[in-house]
């Protein structure tokens, strides 16, 4: 018949380089070289699209500050420009706090329920009449020269509280986001591939979890085992593996179940498990990376929020800063103390809606539906 | 019967691009007389759909009209206001979408979706039981069972979607209907059964239709007259039997050489060759000229217009003359 | 769909029933004796009345008894006795807080459900105009703020700063030294006027809209509307609301905060998703005909596009459910809102363990009825499911 429409465009520079990828694929020695280049190509395609998107730049852009951040203080402690007895998070003390003159105008009886006069009546021990001038240590301090963004109540250096909780968090986010899809794909795998009675026991217990308010169980849990960081990265990545993501995985392991070559490794004589592992798994991949950047943000959210209602034990993180400006009644007084109380909480904000962003347009990449054409 | 009903006249659209313009319609005119039915056939992007929309102005938010008129009953349709224009919108012309589309909102009844437009447009206002009683006459006319006009549209088969839609189309005795690929993604003998009945129907109302098909010889039943049109351009213009017996517009001509025919004399199929022209940089001269076989220096720099080929039968081609007759194709 | 509604229902009371289990014996299994700690050890309870609560309460009984009796006895409605406030009931504290979390649940679903389509709406049908970028990240920053950070910078905006409402809490215990009713008779009088005048307002809507004609539908909703709101305003300011008025106004007052916070949070995650969800639709077939139709573009806004984007949303509110029991947990925290979520958190930190698992067991509840109530939504809203599923 005729051959309407079958003439290929002219080739540009794009398809040639994919082009002298592909020879490149051809000529590769073993299986894992190959699939390597595989790998690298569609990561390449991926990235073009991604990179169109704005938003999700603005998110990358966002995280690398953070990881900056995270990264610092061990360049600072290393090279002796921060003294740990000064500026370590936890142990960290300012010995020589900034002072301001002070006027008492007014005595007070019951200091406590005045916040900002206590500050002139820390401890008691000041004695003076109406119109004496004192010298009062500010602790906390606002930001000046030695301490960039302040101190807080017991006069340690916020800016470092800040980058140890940032360590913190990335350390939390990508722990859990690892366990979550770690277990995602193979039990979203496991359920598509066997199906049956496995498939029903697993996609029920995803939809219990799925039903229960994950943060109501991290507080009964957190009645049970006293939380580590780790400990809190490990049980988020197992709800959230075992619940809404094991679902999403499945449906789209199941797409590619069906797929001819699995069918060919079948044929093939490839044992389940080597199906599972070889082809299954690795097409699941790209998808459950998406789920990775969302499962950061709850993680990041979930481990500020426990910590702030005091059921984790870490030594320092955001969420505890936050605490213990809300503790202390700083945070009530918002604009005086700001550097307690926003680096904190926008930290916890950016970051989360940052992992959040990336997730949002590493969507629109991997669903071509959500393209704007 | 002859009075001509709608105007399409030196119709130039083009949409607006990130890349330039596209040139979707390009001087484009023709007539449509009352109780007369027209098909418009052609490749798909060659610019069918952006008229059908045209008429309507149901056009993208980037289209842009930048001369030409359509006239309805001597009123220039690109020029009321868009509250007007809805007026007339289903009033004076309807629509029958492509079988393949999801024309139907899955969550209102189906019957319902067509009262919608009858409450609208309607006039006098019906009352509940005669809107239902009209749904009722109009599933019978096409062949639907009134009952269904209750059910909700994933309840229909693809054919009896289609035949609702056309119940719709004829809901408020529009002047003029559209149908565009009005049968394509059914099969056969259900395209065959509801073109047949649009043809009745026509016969019957007495209104005008314009088909709209990538498929010539699905449209050639049902029509009067046909349109070829070709990358923004109509090429062709005639009776429908003038259009099939003696092609002369060299993309027509391959079109329908291109399309075995049973009953007509055997002859060797002839291919078209090459893609469809860029229309955000259409080629100068003819636009066809690139894939013509008859094409000489003077297709590639000046654009040919409408000629008279006798009997009413129109070309825009230089070479017209040159187009051999449909079956005496040698090698 | 009663056959439909009835497995759902069968499923989701299973369902609970692996939850509670598993909650009971997680909570039970509580490092150190807790019974010894909380009884024997505690030196508000003399020795002997310590052995005899025990006794009491069953907690000398062997593992698989107590649950079973816990099991048995939720069912009827006993949920055990409280160990930090013994001898009082747990259920006597539940059904005090039960209608204070409900309440600022459904208020702030109600809200924010609501807003959120609408800005969704208008957001996606003015796409591509200004402000659509600015309004989209300042959404997903609403999405992802740090809920509790946003709720004390509420508090601290608009309580502390501005002075516009109270800082938290259920009410001004100053202001009700005197009071002749007790705070919860006067809540619960207050809930179910403002539930009956709800439904009711919604009723009218339903009814109105069922009405093909312009005009007698407005006159009805119009009406309507303003009968049952005069209705609400006789009962609270005639004869019989004089006295209890300001006490109820002073609960009122308590509850504009949380419920905002909580609104605001949640109301950008419904308004992205009605966006997106619009904006597919909006590519839709069945527009090009709904405007081929001539139908005004409102109508095809709000009957087409809208009503069928509604579906994906709601879809989304079954995953939503449990997010929005979490964020009233911190809410509640927060606020010091004393509800179920405030339950929660106090008594797993002070280790009374009856009363934890019993709160967990509620949230569990309500989140199954959420559920529960947003599939039957669903089924309502999209005729493809109603169908198929009464087959």
């Amino acid at each position: 018949m005729t051959d309407l429409g079958q003439r290929a465009p002219e080739p540009d520079l794009e398809a040639n380089a994919e082009a002298v990828e592909s020879q490149e694929i051809a000529k590769a020695q073993s299986l894992w070289q190959i699939r390597w280049a595989l790998l690298r190509r569609s990561f390449r395609n991926n990235w073009k699209l991604f990179r169109r998107n704005r938003i999700g730049i603005a998110g990358l852009v966002i995280i690398g500050f953070f990881a900056t951040l995270a990264i610092a203080p061990s360049i600072f402690f290393a090279t002796g420009f921060w003294s740990t007895s000064v500026y370590d998070p936890v142990t960290g003390l300012e010995p020589n706090p900034p002072s301001q003159q002070l006027e008492i105008v007014q005595t007070v009886t019951d200091p406590n329920t005045q916040i900002d006069i206590r500050q002139v009546l820390v401890d008691g021990r000041i004695n003076g009449n109406i119109g004496d001038v004192i010298d009062v240590t500010l602790q906390p301090a606002p930001p000046y020269g030695k301490h960039w963004l302040g101190t807080d109540p017991l006069g340690r250096d916020i800016l470092s509280q800040l980058m140890y909780g940032a360590k913190a968090a990335f350390g939390l986010g990508i722990l859990a986001a690892t366990v979550t899809v770690l277990i995602g794909t193979v039990v979203g795998s496991v359920a598509a591939f066997y199906g049956g009675k496995i498939d029903a026991f697993l996609m029920r217990l995803a939809d219990l979890l799925i039903m229960v308010p994950g943060l109501a169980i991290l507080i009964v849990i957190s009645a049970v085992v006293r939380f580590q960081l780790w400990h809190l990265a490990v049980v988020i990545g197992i709800l959230s593996g075992f619940g809404g993501v094991a679902i999403v995985l499945k449906s789209q392991a199941l797409a590619v179940k069906v797929k001819p070559f699995v069918d060919a490794a079948r044929v093939a004589g490839g044992s389940n498990a080597r199906l599972i592992v070889a082809h299954i798994i690795p097409n699941v991949m790209p998808l459950s990376f998406l789920y990775m950047m969302f499962t950061v943000t709850s993680a990041i959210q979930s481990e500020a929020t426990l910590s702030f209602i005091g059921l984790l034990n870490v030594d320092m993180s955001w969420g505890l800063m936050i605490q213990l400006a809300n503790n202390q009644g700083y945070l009530l007084q918002g604009g005086r103390y700001w550097w307690m109380v926003f680096p904190a909480g926008l930290a916890v904000t950016f970051i989360a809606m940052a992992f959040f962003l990336v997730g949002r347009a590493m969507d629109e990449v991997v669903n071509p539906r959500l393209r704007k054409r | 019967m002859s009075r001509p009903l709608l105007e399409v006249d030196h119709l130039v659209m083009n949409y607006t691009t990130e890349k330039g313009d596209v040139s979707a319609i390009q001087d484009v005119s023709f007539t449509l007389n009352e109780g007369e039915s027209l098909g418009l056939v052609g490749e798909s992007g060659c610019g069918k759909t952006s008229i059908a929309m045209s008429l309507l102005r149901l056009v993208a938010e980037n289209a842009r009209f930048d001369s030409g008129e359509i006239r309805l009953d001597g009123t220039d349709l690109l020029s009321l206001t868009d509250e007007e224009m809805r007026q007339r919108r289903w009033n004076d012309i309807s629509m029958v979408f492509q079988g393949a589309m999801n024309a139907w909102n899955p969550v209102y009844k189906v019957g319902d979706q067509i009262r919608e437009a009858m409450d609208l447009h309607f006039h006098p206002r019906l009352s509940n039981a005669e809107v239902e009683a009209r749904i009722s006459k109009l599933f019978e006319l096409v062949g639907l069972n009134p009952a269904m006009m209750n059910r909700y549209p994933h309840e229909f088969s693809g054919g009896m979607r289609q035949r609702a839609i056309i119940a719709m189309a004829l809901s408020c005795d529009p002047k003029i209907i559209i149908a565009d690929e009005p049968t394509t993604a059914l099969d056969v003998i259900v395209q065959d059964q509801i073109l047949q009945e649009l043809k009745k129907i026509q016969a019957d109302l007495g209104m005008s239709i314009i088909y709209i098909s990538h498929d010539i010889a699905v449209i050639a039943e049902v029509t009067d007259k046909i349109g070829v049109m070709y990358a923004g351009k109509l090429v062709e213009l005639g009776s429908t039997r003038e259009v099939f017996a003696r092609p002369r517009h060299p993309y027509a001509f391959l079109l329908l050489s291109s399309t075995p025919s049973v009953t007509g004399p055997r002859r060797k199929l002839a291919p078209l060759e090459g893609e469809p022209p860029d229309l955000l940089n259409p080629p100068t001269g003819c636009r066809f000229h690139p894939r013509c076989p008859y094409a000489t220096d003077q297709c590639a720099t000046d654009e040919p217009p409408m000629e008279d080929a006798g009997d009413g039968h129109q070309v825009a081609c230089w070479n017209w003359k040159e187009v051999p007759e449909l079956g005496g194709l040698t090698k | 769909m009663g056959k439909y509604m009835a497995r759902r229902l069968f499923q989701s009371v299973l369902l609970f029933l692996v939850f509670i289990t598993i909650t009971w014996f997680l909570l039970y299994a509580l490092p150190g004796d807790i019974v010894t700690q909380k009884f024997r050890t505690n030196p508000n309870i003399p020795p002997e009345a310590a052995e005899t609560a025990i006794r009491r309460l069953g907690l000398d009984r062997p593992i698989l008894e107590q649950f079973w009796t816990y099991v048995t006895g939720f069912f009827r409605g006993d949920f055990g006795v409280s160990f930090n406030q013994y001898p009082r009931p747990v259920t006597e504290i539940i059904a005090e807080r039960l209608p204070r979390t409900i309440v600022l649940f459904l208020t702030a679903i109600v809200t924010y459900y609501w807003a959120g389509f609408i800005a969704g709406k208008y957001l996606a049908w003015r796409r591509g105009k200004r402000g659509e970028m600015a309004i989209t990240v300042g959404g997903v920053g609403l999405l992802t703020v740090f809920y509790p950070w946003f709720a004390l910078m509420a508090i601290w905006l608009l309580s502390a700063q501005l002075g516009l409402l109270p800082i938290s809490k259920f009410l001004d215990p100053t202001e009700w030294r005197n009071a002749p009713f007790s705070a919860n008779e006067v809540f619960m009088r207050l809930f179910w006027t403002v539930a009956i005048t709800s439904a009711l307002l919604f009723s009218v809507q339903y009814a109105a809209n069922k009405i093909r004609d312009a005009a007698p539908a407005r006159a009805i909703r119009l009406g309507g509307t303003v009968l049952v709101i005069v209705g609400f305003v006789f009962y609270w300011w005639g004869a019989g609301g004089v006295e209890i008025r300001p006490f109820a106004g002073d609960i009122a007052e308590h509850l504009v905060l949380p419920v905002l916070v909580l609104t605001l949070v949640n109301f950008a995650g419904i308004m992205l998703l009605t966006r997106s969800s619009m904006l597919e639709t909006m590519r839709e077939d069945f527009i090009l005909t709904a405007r081929a139709k001539g139908l005004p573009e409102k109508a095809v806004r709000d009957r087409h596009a809208a009503r069928t984007a509604l579906l994906p949303v709601t879809t989304s509110l079954v995953l939503a459910v449990a997010t929005v029991i979490d964020g009233g947990i911190i809410t509640e925290f927060v606020f010091s809102w004393p509800g179920m979520g405030e339950i929660l958190i106090s008594s797993v930190t002070s280790e009374d363990i009856p009363l934890a698992v019993t709160a967990f067991s509620f949230i569990g509840v309500m989140a199954l009825v959420g559920h529960f109530v947003v599939d039957m939504l669903y089924g309502v809203l999209d005729p493809r499911i109603r169908v198929s599923s009464s087959q």
